[in-house]
């Protein structure tokens, strides 16, 4: 008898236990990334220039994963969110582009042009340009500025 | 021959002034917004998208759109990770792209602040997939800027996008896109 209990008991917690992992994954927001050790630290330009030199590999390095990337503030661009600061150099088109985390946003209003600043984010591809108007840009969201 | 020089000299200067008024024929942003929504039975999919890079070509009306597809952002983690890696592929099909055009574009007063109706007809590719799409949009032209909207609607099942038949019942195959653009003249 206390057998056949505890396997009830045993399969009641196995199915709550279940469905409460289930109910967290489904709710689980996306993660700040404040907390997260960056998987690589880069530069703006070399990491542009592994891109611009090689694609594919660069991809394969790169997506999917935190990385930390110092640079200069080419722009700022408020919009939609917390805006974009682009990293890079200015006599060059191409740029990092980064998407701030709306937990950023206090940070930016002190941010200028010309500073040298490290930006944490998720690197989500290379948008190459084949208009050769626009220049090439590696793109990140889910910034947050870390110094 | 000193004649013929001047001549030269003023067709060439007549080009280039004519060659700087052209200049401000193209437009662009690198911000633009897309965000899509899918309402299924119990599951409601959004996202968000705030790079998108398009360009205007006001003399001949050709439009372009890019986008990464791993730069859509879930509020839920969960739905973040099912799109990229179940959904659309994000690995193997990084870009989303639409090359199209405006087909009333002598309609549009590129120069004249206003609000103008944009019919936009072209291709999108996503997942490997191109497809023919269609739409009216709206640009409004406001201080030298172009603010364009458009609205349009895809089935999944066209880009070869399958839903497990687990999450059929839940889920929606119509997919609401929105694209909301401001539009920089281009400096060249």
């Amino acid at each position: 008898m206390s057998i056949k209990r505890m396997i009830i008991g045993g399969i009641v917690v196995v199915i709550l236990a279940v469905a409460a992992y289930a109910w967290y994954q489904y709710n689980r927001t996306v993660q700040g990334l404040q907390d997260v050790r960056a998987d690589y630290s880069v530069n703006a330009t070399a990491l542009i220039n592994e891109f611009v030199s090689n694609e594919d590999s660069a991809n394969k390095k790169y997506l999917n994963r935190i990385v930390a990337v110092k640079g200069m503030v080419k722009d700022i661009e408020s919009g939609e969110g917390a805006g974009t600061i682009v990293l890079g150099d200015t006599t060059n088109m191409s740029g990092v582009r980064c998407v701030l985390d709306s937990s950023a946003h206090a940070k930016t209003a002190s941010l200028q042009r010309g500073a040298l600043i490290t930006v944490k984010g998720a690197i989500t591809g290379f948008s190459k340009d084949e208009t050769g108007l626009l220049g090439s840009d590696v793109q990140l969201n889910r910034c947050v500025i870390t110094d | 021959m000193n004649h013929r020089i001047r001549k030269g000299i003023i067709s060439l200067s007549f080009f280039l002034i004519t060659a700087s008024l052209s200049a401000q024929e193209k437009y662009f942003t690198k911000s633009g917004s897309i965000s899509f929504v899918s309402k299924g039975n119990i599951e409601t999919i959004q996202a968000s998208h705030r790079s998108v890079t398009c360009v205007l070509d006001s003399k001949t009306g050709a439009v372009q759109f890019a986008v990464l597809m791993k730069g859509f952002e879930f509020k839920k983690a969960l739905m973040q990770e099912h799109f990229n890696e179940n959904y659309v592929e994000s690995d193997k099909y990084p870009k989303a792209e639409f090359r199209g055009q405006i087909v009333n574009n002598n309609d549009i007063a590129y120069a004249k602040d206003g609000e103008y109706k944009a019919h936009v007809k072209g291709k999108l590719t996503m997942h490997g997939q191109t497809r023919d799409v269609e739409t009216d949009g709206k640009i409004n032209v406001k201080n030298g800027k172009l603010l364009t909207n458009a609205v349009f609607t895809i089935l999944m099942s066209d880009y070869n996008i399958s839903i497990p038949n687990l999450v059929k019942e839940n889920m929606s195959n119509t997919v609401t896109i929105t694209v909301n653009c401001t539009l920089d003249p281009l400096k060249s």
